[in-house]
């Protein structure tokens, strides 16, 4: 899989390569700024690109307005971004093209290489991957709402998995339950919460942050 | 008419168009600031009229006087009079003339009137009295009966000068030197304040650097810590038990994720990264959005403020929204951000309960103090059943934005 990596922090940055390569993406460029990575999203097309927030020059929201911009020119460029802190804010932007292929994590979750690695191969095959963080405030502003307090505790559990961005058997595996039940929870929180049914996991996960952003 | 009186009519036509000039330039600058509430307002300021209005009747005593000894003769005959019945319809059509310009003056400024109704008191006092005691003896000292004329003259001229000198004196007590005293005690007040808020700003800041010194002492600093002598230990026990070590550097993991999200929220209540990265407008769009109860934005701002006075702002808007989370029960808040000749100003509505009381608490309170350094003010209105509003206001400019927000 070809990746390209945006990350202005030297360590970081080949910290990051190194993980990558270790499991079998091939990292086909790795830039420390904006303007570059532009060039590289349009130019090489990668299957996923890997995205600093923070880059220079200015060293604000630079890699999120790059990435915004290289999925303009390139409808549906498969997008993680990462950084020190989330906003809903920037989740909104990123998500506002509803054209998925874009995940938006906590750099912290690198150190579980093996969600962060789960997540980077979701992004590229077209599914949307929201950090736990995102959704827990999404979460906190939708707990006084009637739909929502309808739901009963497990199926609080699946909605966030879901709006994470995790696939049902993602979800079974980590809830211990079977796959089955995982799909008989999310029908009743689509029902309770008055959303079109959706079998297309990536159509599910827009759905529910859609809601949860409303 | 003749070349003086052609000379007089020039000055004074010239001062009445200047001051006209002066009239209706500054009623359009009003107009257009204000709106048609200008007329209404110049003319709602009595106090400052009640002194000027004085410059009217002085002005006339000046004329009278001047008349009398000749210094506006007109007719070039040596006796001529501003209210003679000669020096009619010319004189009096300068007369009018002068008093009409002086009338503009005192409804344009009011208080540099009274300034002027003082000293031409004082000033007409003066005159009269020099004129009893000096003049006389040259007036009639050629007349057999002069010096008895003088005499009788004396007594009244001297009451005149000692009542022009009386109220005069009154006058300028009540315009130059009352002015003078209240800018004095209006500086005395402003010192006092700044001197009050800079101490405020120097200890807030003081006791902020504290708590951001315990907390990384406390929190990240000894994760660290414990972070290294983890993977020592898991250094050493690699080779023994490889299954323990995987245990610990799992540990060390862990100890990671919680010192950097201890550092993300320290570094949130120091400059939020939002606030640096999109400036105030989307620092607050950003707070509306993790605020629990459900909060709308109409923000006006083209650009962004000083980067001390952003970041007052933000946090007083941060508290004013976790109160209306905290105390109000409220269903929606509303904040509205402007910026207004010179003013930047952000309103807070909830519709809760009501009865918040800076007074109760260090929140509300911390905020206006942190705002005061800015010359800003939090002002809070909320009656018991609500709603509640909180205004911040910071004089300030906008400097343009460096980035557009997408
Ligand atoms: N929006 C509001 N609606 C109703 N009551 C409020 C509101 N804001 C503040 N109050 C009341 O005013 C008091 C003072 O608020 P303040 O923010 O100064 O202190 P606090 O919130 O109690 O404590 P702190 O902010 O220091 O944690 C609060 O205790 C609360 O009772
Ligand atoms: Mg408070």
């Amino acid at each position: 899989m070809r990746v390209v990596l945006a990350e202005d922090l030297y360590l970081l940055r080949s910290g990051l390569e190194r993980l990558l390569e270790a499991h079998g993406f091939n990292v086909i460029a790795a830039v420390d700024n904006a303007a570059d990575l532009l060039t590289a999203l349009v130019d090489e097309k990668p299957d996923v690109a890997i995205v600093d927030v923070r880059l220079p020059p200015t060293f604000t929201d630079e890699g999120l307005r790059a990435a915004i911009e290289g999925r303009r020119q390139v409808p549906g460029l498969p997008v993680l971004v990462l950084s020190q802190y989330v906003e809903q804010l920037y989740a909104r932007e990123l998500l506002a093209d509803q054209a998925g292929a874009v995940g938006y994590l906590l750099k912290d979750r690198v150190f579980n290489d093996d969600q962060f690695t789960d997540a980077i191969r979701a992004v590229a095959g077209g599914g949307t991957v929201m950090d736990p963080e995102v959704i827990a405030k999404l979460m906190t502003r939708r707990q006084r709402d009637e739909p929502v307090t309808r739901l009963s505790a497990r199926e609080r559990e699946v909605l966030d998995l879901m709006a994470e961005g995790r696939s049902n058997s993602a979800i079974a595996q980590r809830l211990f339950i079977s796959e089955k039940a995982v799909g008989k929870h999310s029908t009743s929180i689509f029902a309770k919460l008055n959303l079109a049914p959706s079998e297309d996991d990536n159509r599910r996960v827009l759905a529910v942050l859609a809601y949860l952003n409303q | 008419m003749s070349g003086m009186a052609f000379l007089g009519l020039l000055v004074v036509f010239t001062i009445f168009v200047l001051v006209a000039q002066r009239v209706v330039l500054r009623l359009w600058r009003r107009m257009r600031e204000q709106g048609a509430g200008a007329l209404a307002i110049r003319l709602h300021r009595p106090r400052d009229i009640r002194w000027g209005a004085a410059l009217l009747p002085v002005t006339i005593g000046f004329l009278v006087l001047a008349g009398t000894y000749g210094i506006t003769n007109v007719d070039g005959t040596g006796s001529g009079n501003l209210f003679s019945a000669k020096s009619i319809p010319g004189d009096l059509f300068y007369t009018l003339l002068v008093l009409a310009a002086v009338t503009l003056y005192t409804l344009v400024q009011p208080r540099r009137a009274g300034y002027l109704a003082a000293a031409g008191l004082a000033g007409i006092g003066a005159w009269v009295l020099f004129q009893a005691l000096v003049f006389p003896h040259y007036a009639y000292d050629y007349e057999w009966y002069g010096w008895l004329r003088d005499q009788l003259y004396f007594p009244e001229l001297v009451l005149v000068a000692a009542a022009c000198l009386t109220g005069g004196f009154f006058l300028t007590r009540r315009t130059i030197v009352a002015d003078v005293r209240a800018r004095r005690s209006g500086l005395t007040a402003q010192v006092e304040r700044l001197a009050r808020t800079r101490a405020d700003a120097v200890d807030s800041a003081a006791a902020e650097l504290r708590r951001l010194e315990r907390d990384l002492h406390d929190g990240a600093q000894a994760r660290l810590v414990a972070l290294g002598i983890n993977l020592r230990t898991a250094e050493k026990l690699i080779e023994v038990s490889p299954t323990a070590a995987a245990a610990l550097v799992a540990d060390c993991r862990n100890t990671a994720t919680l010192a950097l999200s201890e550092l993300r929220d320290l570094v949130r209540g120091i400059y939020p990264p939002v606030l640096a990265d999109r400036g105030l407008g989307d620092a607050i769009r950003a707070l509306a959005l993790d605020c629990p109860v459900l909060t709308l934005t109409d923000i006006q701002l083209p650009g962004r403020p000083p980067a001390p006075v952003e970041s007052a702002v933000y946090f007083a808007v941060a508290e004013a929204l976790s109160n209306a989370a905290k105390h109000a029960e409220a269903k929606t808040i509303l904040i509205r951000a402007t910026h207004e000749r010179g003013m930047l100003r952000v309103q807070i509505d909830d519709d809760g309960v009501g009865g918040a009381d800076p007074a109760s608490g260090t929140g509300l309170a911390g905020m206006e103090q942190r705002l005061g350094a800015f010359d800003g003010i939090l002002a809070v209105s909320s009656p018991a059943g609500g709603p509640t509003i909180v205004v911040i206001e910071v004089p300030c400019a906008l400097s343009s934005l460096k980035t557009s927000t997408s």
